[in-house]
């Protein structure tokens, strides 16, 4: 068996040469193997991948091999300086390096490289000509806005980094790579803005990256579960978006991003829990509208995360605090009912999980048949056969809405999960057990750190620079200073208060 | 790990351990909305009305039957007698939502304080109901009439109350701290509305009461009941429930009747009604003053009058003032001659002015307050005469 460490074994001719690359690699069917003749009367071979190399690149790139060198000018006889000469003429290849090691020569053919092999070199040619097909960048369809860029990221890498650097043309924009997946090999790249981002928080992020040791990494949801603060917490974070101009304008406020080949979902660190409530198209629409939706965001969380333990506390503990007719009307709907208030609404929670479920993970052709069946079983047919009450369907309704308010989808399914466990508080102790459960949930939360920056930041500890975009999105004149978090320096955005109303006299 | 494993432990025994203290589904309790207490010989019986939630609800409208039931119990003690409503009720009587307390007459008669502490005592109500005294009859029986506009009689009672007592000045509501402050308080007695069964009283007790548009019976709010410490001692009549809402600063709107000069009579509409108490001694004698300020409106001319001279204008204004004066007056004389007793609480309006005096006079307050002298400070004040000026009946083809 040959070994896929060491020299190449040129010494045995090509043939050997080649068939050694080809029992390393199986044998496999994409291995494309072209011996070559050549005007300076050596053997020679042209080894690619088949699917990942660019036809047109590799066809240039193979006849600059053979008209850059003239058999004429090959004086000194010795084919190592003639692969040195050679490596000159290419121009169509990216990066073309030469190497006679077996490793770097197999992981550089894997990844979209063409290796051309000389009789008699100890040396090999590498010239980077990747290609092939992937999806073309289509507008992000996890989260959508109304009004801003419609291009999102796809699969590949390069594809990702340019978008961001068409947005961000500036020299100290910084994009290191690293190689993780000890098999995959995946290429992973960390993004951010030399002097807005903090150094510190910069060398903590490759310092977990370089700890990650795993054999695999094919989303960056694998990282984002290496890297992150706190494993066992539902909140997210880290930031995952699938569109460029969100991770632009972190990068602005000093943020690092995360890119991953062969996902669209990059990462974005440190993420605070304002963060998540934010959308893109807050920054795009007017200051006041934003406010208005942020807002509403926010009341949804509370409508999600407390209206069923809310609803499960008032009906079965604390009945007084409901206005007499209310409480008359919710004991009409629920004469005849079987089962307790937090059976029904576990019940009704449950099923709507499923649905949801069952509404992401079926063809999107039957999934009208789902959700026709769906608001049939649940609203109609559960009231009418007497299992649940008019009043749990509407409570569960307006959780099930509310919750797909949340821009974060990570963030929304965390507090589907807290929902669970205040309603069981809730019907255990009411009110009473629900705010326990919130306190702790509090001091959770106060006691997440962010790669390292406290996660309720501009909320606990208060930051009060930060609040005109924590509740509130003021108009862009205002945002004079970057957000203060990290403790990035060069915080000035830009001058303050530019311009805005017409000089008196002009018509 | 372990951690987790001991929070996980922990919730688990949390869910179960406490066996879901205080727990009730809404569909388990009854909902008393109105409580009548009468004395049956030494024991009290209690009345509790209940709602049907099915009977209420939209939903379910119209299958004919009761909006709501009625359980009754006797004891000794009135909480004894709360409780002993479960020998027939189903479910257990929940008592947050109590909108109205009927005490019967004969009850009243005898002293309501007992009843009161063991009603403050109860954790599960709120204070905010009104009570009202049954007039001529059993507070049970005043429950039993059916109502259509409201479906529940007892919320019935609540919001004609509420609203007569905002629009009408001869009624007044008090919830039960109001009326345990005014027992409490010396020099102070406490007043209650009456509440009378008029019609037919049997006709009124079933279904029949709310399919005619006419009902057979129904309650009204007439008189005010006026207490010697804690026992009914008489009524006020119209006239003098009205001085009295009006001394007290009861009145929030109201209307009543002026005489025209050429006969016939006038309505002035008060819209804003303020009325401040004050306390003087004048020759060692204590004087109460009764600033009222009244505004109004004049909403109905029955009589000749033009109201486009600014001297009818301030003629109707004396006749109100008048008018007003005599009313409390009138309040005035009963609380002295009929009851002997200050039911206003002019004892504390002279405390809170002159402490010393009041310290000398208050173990003969009784008799101070017989001869009381009563100053009246009235300014009333028409603003608006209507969308119209002059009487109809001026226009009348003679």
């Amino acid at each position: 068996m040959p070994s896929s460490t060491g020299k190449i074994p040129m010494k045995d001719g090509l043939e050997a040469a080649i068939d050694t690359f080809r029992t390393i690699l199986g044998d496999s069917q994409d291995f494309i193997t072209k011996q070559l003749e050549t005007p300076w009367n050596r053997n020679a071979a042209l080894l690619y991948m088949n699917g990942i190399t660019d036809r047109q690149l590799l066809q240039q790139s193979v006849q600059e091999i053979m008209d850059g060198v003239q058999p004429s000018e090959e004086s000194s006889g010795k084919p190592d300086t003639l692969l040195v000469n050679i490596s000159k003429k290419i121009h169509t290849a990216g990066d073309v390096k030469l190497d006679h090691t077996m490793e770097g020569l197999l992981s550089n053919l894997l990844c979209g490289y063409g290796v051309f092999l000389l009789e008699g070199c100890n040396e090999a040619l590498a010239f980077h000509v990747e290609g092939g097909e992937g999806r073309a960048v289509e507008e992000p369809t996890s989260q959508g806005v109304t009004r801003g860029p419609m291009e999102g990221f796809n699969e590949s890498l390069a594809t990702n980094l340019s978008m961001i650097r068409r947005r961000i043309k500036d020299p100290r924009l910084w994009a290191k790579g690293r190689k993780i997946g000890k098999i995959t090999q995946t290429n992973v790249v960390v993004l951010y803005i030399h002097e807005l981002a903090c150094p510190e928080l910069v060398e903590e992020v490759f310092r977990r990256l370089d700890k990650i040791d795993t054999d695999s990494i094919l989303e960056s949801g694998y990282i984002e579960e290496f890297i992150q603060d706190e494993p066992y917490s539902p909140f997210p974070t880290l930031y995952n978006t699938e569109r460029p101009d969100v991770i632009a304008a972190s990068l602005m406020e000093g943020k690092i991003a995360i890119l991953v080949d062969g996902t669209p979902f990059a990462l974005l660190a440190p993420a605070l829990f304002v963060q998540f409530f934010q959308s893109p198209e807050d920054y795009y629409q007017r200051a006041d509208i934003s406010t208005l939706l942020r807002l509403i965001r926010f009341l949804a969380f509370l409508i999600t995360m407390l209206a069923p333990s809310f609803y499960i506390a008032i009906t079965t503990f604390h009945q007084e605090m409901l206005p007499t007719s209310l409480l008359v009307s919710l004991a009409a709907q629920r004469e005849g009912v079987p089962f307790p208030a937090f059976i029904e609404a576990m019940l009704m929670e449950i099923t709507f999980e499923i649905l949801r479920e069952a509404a992401v993970r079926m063809p999107k052709t039957v999934g009208q048949a789902i959700s026709i069946v769906g608001t049939l079983v649940i609203g109609q047919a559960a009231v009418d056969a007497g299992i649940v009450s008019a009043a749990m369907v509407i409570i569960v309704s307006i959780t099930a809405v509310s919750s797909f308010v949340i821009p974060a989808i990570n963030l929304s399914i965390a507090i589907r999960m807290i929902r669970f466990l205040l309603m069981g508080l809730a019907a255990t102790f009411g009110l009473f057990g629900m705010m326990t459960g919130l306190i702790v949930l509090i001091l959770h939360l106060t006691g997440l750190r962010t790669f390292g920056v406290p996660y309720m930041t501009s909320v606990a500890p208060f930051v009060f620079e930060n609040q005109k975009d924590t509740l509130f999105r003021i108009p862009w004149r205002g945002m004079v200073l970057r957000p203060k978090y990290s403790g990035g320096k060069n915080l000035k955005r830009q001058q303050k208060s530019p311009q805005r109303k017409q000089e008196e006299g002009t018509s | 790990m372990k951690v987790v494993r001991v929070l996980l432990a922990s919730f688990l025994l949390l869910s179960l351990l406490p066996g879901c203290w205080n727990r009730k589904e809404i569909n388990e309790l009854a909902i008393q909305v109105g409580t009548a207490i009468d004395k049956v010989g030494s024991q009290y019986r209690v009345a509790v009305q209940v709602v049907v939630p099915a009977e209420v609800s939209s939903r379910a409208a119209g299958s004919g039957r009761s909006p709501v039931t009625i359980y009754e119990a006797t004891a000794t003690t009135i909480f004894e007698a709360f409780r002993k409503l479960t020998e027939t009720s189903p479910r257990e009587i929940y008592s947050a939502h109590i909108r109205v307390l009927v005490l019967g007459e004969a009850l009243a008669r005898e002293g309501i304080i007992d009843v009161l502490d063991a009603l403050s005592r109860n954790p599960e109500a709120r204070s905010d109901f009104y009570i009202m005294i049954a007039r001529k009859s059993e507070g049970k029986d005043v429950l039993k009439i059916l109502t259509t506009l409201e479906k529940i009689p007892a919320e019935n009672l609540f919001h004609t109350l509420d609203t007569s007592s905002k629009t009408w000045s001869p009624t007044t509501s008090v919830t039960l701290d109001q009326l345990i402050e005014q027992l409490v308080t010396k020099s102070s007695s406490p007043v209650l509305t009456g509440a009378k069964i008029i019609g037919n009283q049997h006709g009124g007790m079933t279904i029949k009461n709310v399919e005619e548009a006419e009902s057979a019976a129904m309650v009204r709010f007439i008189g005010l009941a006026v207490f010697k410490e804690d026992k009914l001692e008489g009524w006020l009549n119209e006239k003098e429930s009205r001085g009295y809402n009006y001394i007290m600063n009861n009145v929030k709107t109201s209307a009543g009747h002026i005489k025209c000069p050429s006969g016939g009579s006038a309505v002035m509409e008060t819209t804003h009604t303020k009325t401040k108490l004050k306390g003087k001694i004048v020759d060692g004698e204590p004087v109460i003053r009764i600033e009222l300020k009244n505004m109004g409106t004049i909403s109905d001319v029955e009589c000749r009058l033009d109201l486009k001279d600014p001297h009818m204008i301030s003629e109707l204004e004396e006749r109100s003032r008048n008018h007003l004066i005599e009313v409390m007056d009138e309040a005035i004389h009963a609380s002295k001659n009929r009851f002997h007793r200050d039911i206003f609480g002019f004892g504390q309006v002279l405390y809170r002015y002159y402490p010393d005096a009041w310290e000398k006079m208050k173990d003969n307050w009784s008799a101070h307050f017989n001869k009381l002298k009563v100053e009246y400070a009235v300014d009333s004040i028409i603003q608006k005469i209507g969308t119209t000026n002059d009487s109809l009946r001026k226009y009348l083809k003679e």
